[in-house]
């Protein structure tokens, strides 16, 4: 018995990964170009060897030897990409010691990276891919170095092994009423921290003493001068049509995130080819920033040809927690005011992809993509629905998380208390 | 029970006079009246004269609702997908409603010279009831001055029972739009959590006003708000002040209490025999007396079940009802706590781990709590969330299907209707569309529970308060008016 055992788990990474996979009979959306439909293909086979796509074909063929799962026209997607999350760094938000979004240390302004504090292990991390989350985007929050916030990295969310995937995806400065205090009290005086920094760190001579940014600010901002991506928080459209500018005269490759007035300059983003990160959800005159806050706001940038990523805020709450349920509602509340369903998948998967450049391995069905597949038991985007199952890399993950321990062992009677089931 | 409506539903026969085929609450509660005012003839007699003079002042100082419904007409709503809020579907049917009451619910009524509208199938419930808000104090847009000084909780003491939440209302903040375009018609507001007696909580109508006593739900219960878990010991105790414990908040609420039951007996006995002066007036006393009378509704944020379980004894030891526990984060590690005493389970869906005692919240709270036979409701404690309260019972819903607790909607809609008017000691006026029942209902797009659908025409006592079609109906906060808000119908 533990002999078999012992072989068979030495075996069970072999056969995994070089196993094929044939998921027959699904309803495939392969995100592949754009429009009504959004490459779906219906009665699909999805064929996956060693954790790639390999074809997804209309009543395609299953090749020989391969597990096969039928999934009985459910629709089938690939994993989901949340575009703004603190998964990997927030555990519970309140404490401190497991909460690693953000410095209050000057010495590292545009140069935090978060990328060195992730958590794999992470018990939000499960909850989140049981939700139809396979990738992230984990951001840096606020800091005491206004604009700046630092350096972003995507994150895999598979089962074993680092969560990292690509770090210093993107630089991050906030712009507006958040942070105002941090920078001297006026937007103003944030864009021209912004903007000095970015000259002076085109300047910067290494060795060189007494320069007006340090080493390791420099650094970092002369990577967003050669294209790393800068993402702007910000929500004005005033502040908005900053970030155009500044896109423009620093040659600067710009999204902007939050952006709930983005709908006032859709075409100037779409012209400027700026791609837009937001939460569908916000429609509320929650700050000064935000009075022109509404549920079309992804509908209207649709329209005008913006790329956009979702992600979902809730308070600040479904930046951890949920991040997978939630994101999928934002998006269903985006369709339910006027975004093609397509775009708000997109939104999900090759929209974050590509502007998180991602897009080489992820984000579509396309042959040569990772297997990061979710077949759900309904529309992804209503409330109701849940993944059947979750494939990362071609492997079957567990829908098991915390949650459901804990729902179960206070759920099953016994004789013996709840903390003794495990 | 979705065709069932012959066997749970008789005719009544006064209401099928103009309606042919008629479904009327027969085994139903009878409908509100307003109490009676006893006509007492004052006794000659020098003593009681003079404690009328003093009445007892547990419950003085309201604002009384001046509360005036929109105008209004007769509606005949037909064709239309009903769950009426007591866990009844009826497909087809019509729900007619006269002078701001629900008369019946039939079919092929005829409504006489009723306004008739058409549902074609669309669904029809209850007004929903959010239990928690803090809508008109937490008021958008947030500035600097609201992290220094909203006017959410008084915070310079843990027992802030003398305060009254409706002296803080800013009756235009555009929130109460939102959630009214969500299909919420009444909404309890109540202090925030930071205090341990955060204060009194008031029922209003989302109907913006230039006064609160305008929007106050007439002669509807008052609540209690407070508090337990990390908020109070975190903030005071982070001052240098009590408390710093959970067991210093628990010893400022027996210490508040044994005072309120000596204040209290002080009145009673004064008005028994009424010589000399009155006991002078204690403010924060009153409020707390008036619990221990069953005046007020107790409602307390709390998060974990054994802080919900030290709630509960020290309601025993004081003898008075929770009405409600709020969040109820850990609801479902001790259903018992609920079924036992009555006491209704206000939750989140989908909000938890953002603090120590939040830990544990998981998404088949709801369905958990429900299916175990609580008064489950939820609730919404953000204006973000306020505007979809249909979404929350929905997720929390799917949830518990997903773990083998399937409910029918009609079911399901008791979580943000009647369930809720059980916690604002409303249910015999609102959160059920049957005869008698104040005409606050929502006509949805569809499905209630679809993130696709939206609340297409709310109605509050018979008056259209918010039509998604109609620009004439689809108010804005003097706030927006003029300032290119994005609004959108």
């Amino acid at each position: 018995m533990i002999r078999s055992l012992a072989i068979a788990l030495m075996l069970l990474p072999a056969l995994a990964s070089a196993q094929d996979l044939a998921i027959t009979h699904a309803e495939a959306w392969t995100m592949i170009g754009s429009g009504t439909g959004a490459g779906k293909v219906s009665d699909a086979t999805i064929v996956v060897h060693d954790g790639r796509i390999v074809s997804v074909t209309s009543s395609g063929a299953v090749p020989a030897g391969a597990t096969v799962i039928d999934v009985g026209g459910r629709m089938v997607t690939p994993g989901l990409m949340n575009a703004a999350t603190q998964l990997g760094l927030v555990e519970t938000g309140s404490a401190d010691e497991t909460n690693d979004k953000s410095s209050s240390n000057t010495t590292l302004g545009a140069s935090f990276d978060i990328q060195y504090a992730l958590n794999s292990n992470s018990v939000l991390l499960p909850v989140a891919r049981a939700d139809g989350l396979t990738r992230a985007v984990s951001y840096p929050g606020a800091a005491g170095t206004a604009p700046f916030m630092g350096q972003a990295a995507t994150i895999h969310l598979t089962e074993t092994g680092d969560i990292l995937e690509r770090p210093q995806v993107a630089m991050y400065v906030q712009i507006g009423s958040a942070t105002l205090s941090a920078a001297g009290g006026s937007r103003s005086a944030q864009w021209q921290l912004l903007r000095n920094a970015l000259t002076e760190a085109g300047r910067y001579q290494p060795g060189k003493p007494d320069q007006p940014i340090s080493r390791l600010d420099a650094e970092a901002l002369q990577k967003v001068l050669k294209g790393q991506l800068l993402v702007i928080l910000t929500q004005r459209e005033s502040d908005i049509r900053q970030a155009i500018a500044l896109a423009k005269d620093f040659r600067l490759r710009v999204a902007v995130m939050g952006a709930d007035e983005a709908w006032r300059c859709a075409d100037a983003l779409a012209a400027a080819k700026i791609p837009v990160i937001l939460d569908p959800m916000d429609n509320l005159p929650i700050s000064f920033d935000q009075i022109g806050a509404r549920l079309d706001n992804a509908a209207i940038l649709g329209k005008a040809g913006v790329r956009m990523a979702f992600y979902a805020s809730g308070n600040t709450i479904y930046l951890s927690y949920d991040a997978g349920e939630a994101m999928r509602e934002v998006a269903g509340l985006a369709v339910a005011n006027g975004l093609p369903y397509d775009q708000a998948l997109a939104a999900m998967t090759q929209g974050p992809a590509t502007i998180f450049g991602l897009s080489d391995h992820y984000g579509t069905l396309a042959k040569d993509q990772d297997a990061d597949l979710v077949i759900w038991d309904g529309d992804p985007l209503e409330p109701g629905t849940y993944p059947w199952k979750v494939f990362v890399q071609g492997r079957e993950a567990s829908l098991e998380t915390r949650q459901t321990l804990l729902r179960d062992r206070y759920a099953k009677p016994a004789a013996l208390p709840p903390v003794y089931q495990k | 029970m979705k065709g069932s409506f012959s066997r749970v539903w008789l005719p009544v026969i006064a209401l099928s006079l103009f309606c042919p085929a008629t479904w009327a609450a027969a085994p139903h509660r009878a409908p509100y009246r307003p109490p009676v005012v006893r006509d007492e003839k004052p006794k000659p007699d020098f003593a009681a004269d003079k404690a009328q003079a003093h009445p007892i002042p547990f419950l003085l100082g309201t604002n009384p609702s001046t509360y005036k419904p929109l105008p209004r007409q007769d509606v005949l709503i037909t064709h239309a997908t009903v769950l009426d809020g007591a866990g009844h579907r009826f497909d087809d049917a019509d729900v007619l409603s006269r002078d701001g009451r629900i008369v019946v619910i039939g079919q092929h009524l005829d409504g006489g010279s009723s306004r008739v509208i058409d549902a074609k199938g669309r669904w029809v419930t209850p007004g929903l009831i959010d239990p928690h808000s803090h809508d008109g104090t937490y008021s958008m847009p947030l500035t600097s001055i609201d992290s220094d000084s909203s006017d959410v909780s008084e915070l310079s003491s843990p027992i802030a029972a003398d305060t009254w939440i409706e002296h803080a209302i800013n009756t235009q903040d555009a929130s109460f739009l939102y959630a009214l375009q969500g299909g919420v018609t009444t909404l309890q507001i109540l202090p925030g959590s930071t205090p341990q007696i955060g204060g009194r909580a008031v029922t209003l109508h989302p109907i913006p006003a230039t006064n609160v006593a305008a929007m106050k739900f007439p002669d509807a219960p008052t609540g209690l708000k407070m508090s337990c878990g990390e908020n109070a010991k975190g903030y005071y105790g982070g001052k240098g002040m009590r408390p710093n414990s959970r067991q210093g908040e628990m010893a400022n609420f027996r210490d508040i209490f044994s005072q309120a039951q000596a204040y209290r007996d002080q009145w009673n006995h004064y008005h028994a025999d009424p010589h000399g002066p009155p006991p002078s007036r204690d403010l924060k006393l009153d409020t707390l007396a008036a619990v221990l009378n069953g005046d007020l509704r107790v409602n307390i944020h709390c998060y974990r079940a054994d802080d919900m379980a030290e709630m509960q004894a020290l309601a025993t030891e004081f003898d008075f009802k929770i009405t409600a526990f709020h969040h109820t984060v850990e609801g479902y590690k001790n259903p018992e706590l609920f079924t036992k005493t009555g006491t209704c389970a206000i939750v989140w869906p989908d909000w938890w781990g953002f603090k120590m005692e939040a830990n544990d919240g998981i998404r088949e709270n709801a369905a958990i709590l429900d299916a175990a036979g609580a008064c489950v409701t939820v609730h919404s404690d953000s204006p973000v969330i306020g505007q979809r309260l249909n979404i929350e019972a929905a997720k929390a819903a799917a949830a518990g299907r997903h773990m083998g607790l399937p409910e029918a909607p009609e079911h399901i809609i008791k979580w943000i209707t009647s369930n809720p008017a059980k916690v604002l000691g409303l249910e015999d006026r609102v959160g059920t569309l049957a005869p008698g029942y104040n005409a606050d209902i929502v006509i949805w797009s569809g499905d209630p529970f679809s993130i696709y659908t939206k609340a297409d025409t709310v109605m509050i006592d018979g008056a259209i308060a918010y039509d998604r079609h109609d620009p004439a109906y689809q108010p804005l906060s003097d706030f927006q008016l003029g300032r290119k808000a994005g609004v959108m119908q």
